[in-house]
């Protein structure tokens, strides 16, 4: 039965879970009890490595994909329940272009119009004023396939918006695109946030891109929900600064043991790459603790270069809450193995 | 307030709009693709043109009829031209897939169905095209056809029910596999054996008794059979009616497998 959406919520997400299972491999748990929700209006950030279960849980709310357990709604709408009342009422740009290459970009946006309701007359209206927006008027009869990757981007965007959804969803709308199609992207969505009061979740493993656009972010490991709430809440959390040393040739048990006799270290983690490697710290007075932490790699021997100490950033809070840092995470997702990288974790304080 | 702001429409389309515009889109594609008809024409102008001729002296034995082979091998490759191009329906997909353009449709406010039937019902309207070539190219060899318009408007249903039915089917296919490779392994395995196990080349009475048993369950034979005696003239009613109930309900059920299919897709993803 449908329920009405609870006041001020567009997204509603319940103990989901998706399992995928093929033959007699291993079942792939993608998703493992996630429970969120999202502020009508807000600009959402699902934040996490490849394979974290970001676009698992996006297909699951775009109703492209089922859930195994557990409930979603949108807008107050089960997508398992009433897909087709969810699918008219949201947008969805996936992480591969959504727009058939050999047709114009006007062509694109007419079919999807048309698929969604509009008449004749209305879409090639909307078409224009969207590719206007956009900046795509003047590219409006070239062949999609010879756009470049940042105009197909906004023409995807501008695809998902046809209908005008109230929730629009963009996973990893930037992947792939240069600094400067990064920067048109951002503003975009940015405008759409401000402008047409849609709530925009956004999936992305860029922390940049989750620290500047989200009202609210919710960071994903291993198809669970880490920790949410605003970007500057989450890094005010974190009490203190971080401290970073670059590190060569090390041994993560001689620095770990290190930095145990530094009192007032906490979240020690020894990142190990082959030669070279990372201490990575926290501590109340940053400024304080350098000069202890030199002293004590020193006195064990430890070969080190560059030390910085700064104010918490996410992949700080990411490395707080997942217990290793986010760069690794999203090398070991590339991977699907550690064999390339030794990470060493220790936990909690040192001192 | 900007073009973005005008009120939210909460339509849906019909389902004819539906398929018409899926039906469009493939439309326009093929059309600025239209090398793939020309390369969809190169097998049965080879099979027309060097097998018939090659094996031109079989015309001479009885079971060919009276235009020779030339005349017994034309509504055998019209049949083949459309199985084999219907067993590439699914390469639209697989592409669609890759490139995330069946999510965006998928993400519509749109029925399955239409997705599929939007697609056939071009990949019906290419057939249509090449099997009028196929006639043509049939004629400038030397076959006759004495059932006339008829006889050809037979051929071409004939021909489009067997085309509907290798086109699900190879979209069923994709949408399980996923896999270019996969599609076309799984074509040929089907695909060659049912040119070879019917009547698409050689008459009934030369083939091993084996084979004939086979040819009369094989779709491929049964519209071959259609379109053979309807270009001929020589229809028995009984039997062209019998075939066409068996192809129709094949193309229906290789239609709901290949709407069923999507599902499966989905539950994949």
């Amino acid at each position: 039965m449908p329920s009405s959406p609870s006041p001020g919520l567009a997204i509603e997400v319940d103990a989901l879970t998706k399992t995928y299972k093929a033959g007699r491999k291993p079942p792939v748990h993608a998703l493992r009890g996630l429970t969120f929700s999202v502020a009508a209006g807000a600009v959402f950030g699902m934040l996490g490595p490849n394979g974290a279960g970001k676009s698992t849980t996006t297909k699951i709310l775009t109703t492209l994909s089922r859930p195994t357990s557990g409930e979603a709604r949108v807008l107050g709408l089960s997508v398992a329940r009433d897909a087709a009342g969810v699918r008219r009422r949201v947008g969805y740009v996936s992480q591969g272009t959504s727009t058939d290459p050999l047709l114009t970009p006007t062509e694109n946006l007419v079919m999807a119009a048309r698929l969604r309701g509009a008449t004749t007359t209305d879409s090639r209206t909307r078409a224009a004023a969207l590719l206007g927006e956009f900046g795509l008027a003047d590219a409006s009869a070239r062949p999609v396939g010879k756009l470049s990757g940042g105009m197909r981007r906004r023409l995807d965007v501008a695809a998902a918006l046809t209908h005008r959804p109230q929730v629009l969803f963009l996973d990893e709308p930037t992947t792939g695109l240069d600094p400067e199609a990064r920067a048109a992207m951002w503003a975009e969505i940015r405008r759409l946030s401000a402008e047409e009061a849609l709530t925009v979740v956004l999936t992305t493993h860029y922390m940049e891109e989750a620290d500047r656009l989200a009202d609210e972010l919710m960071i994903v490991d291993r198809g669970q929900k880490v920790v949410a709430g605003s970007s500057a809440d989450l890094k005010a959390a974190l009490n203190g600064d971080t401290l970073r040393v670059q590190l060569f040739e090390p041994r993560a048990d001689v620095v770990r043991a290190a930095a145990a006799t530094v009192p007032g270290l906490r979240d020690v983690v020894v990142e190990v790459n082959g030669t070279t490697g990372e201490l990575v710290t926290r501590s109340d007075d940053a400024s304080a603790a350098v000069g202890s932490v030199i002293a004590a790699l020193d006195a064990a021997g430890v070969a080190f270069g560059a030390v910085a100490a700064s104010r918490p950033t996410l992949d700080d809070v990411y490395l707080h809450y997942v217990g290793h840092t986010f760069g690794s995470a999203s090398a070991e997702a590339a991977t699907s193995s550690r064999t390339d990288a030794v990470l060493e974790h220790a936990q909690g304080e040192a001192a | 307030m900007t073009a973005l702001s005008a009120p939210r429409s909460l339509s849906r389309a019909s389902w004819s709009t539906q398929v018409a515009q899926v039906a469009r889109r493939w439309i326009v594609v093929s059309w600025r693709q239209p090398w793939g008809l020309f390369i969809s024409l190169l097998q049965p102008i080879v099979w027309i043109v060097l097998f018939g001729q090659v094996f031109r002296s079989l015309g001479t034995l009885p079971g060919f009829g009276g235009d020779g082979y030339i005349g017994y091998l034309v509504p055998g490759v019209l049949m083949m031209t459309v199985l084999y191009s219907g067993a590439w329906a699914g390469t639209g997909y697989i592409d669609d897939m890759n490139s995330g353009v069946m999510d965006q449709l998928l993400s519509a406010p749109i029925g399955r169905s239409s997705i599929i039937t939007g697609q056939l019902i071009q990949q019906l309207l290419l057939n249509l095209v090449q099997s009028g070539i196929v006639l043509v190219i049939g004629w400038l060899a030397g076959a006759r056809f004495d059932g006339g318009v008829g006889g050809i408007l037979l051929a071409l249903a004939a021909a489009t029910l067997l085309a509907a039915t290798f086109c699900c089917l190879s979209v069923a296919v994709a949408l399980l596999a996923r896999s270019q490779v996969a599609l076309i392994g799984i074509s040929q395995v089907f695909v060659l054996p049912a040119t070879f196990l019917s009547t698409t080349l050689m008459p009934a009475a030369l083939l091993p008794d084996w084979v004939q048993s086979v040819a009369t369950v094989n779709p491929l034979n049964w519209a071959v059979d259609i379109a053979r005696t309807g270009l001929a003239g020589t229809e028995d009613w009984g039997a062209v009616g019998l075939h066409a109930v068996l192809l129709t309900a094949l193309a229906a059920l290789a239609l709901l497998w290949a709407v069923r299919s999507i599902r499966s897709y989905q539950r994949s993803v």
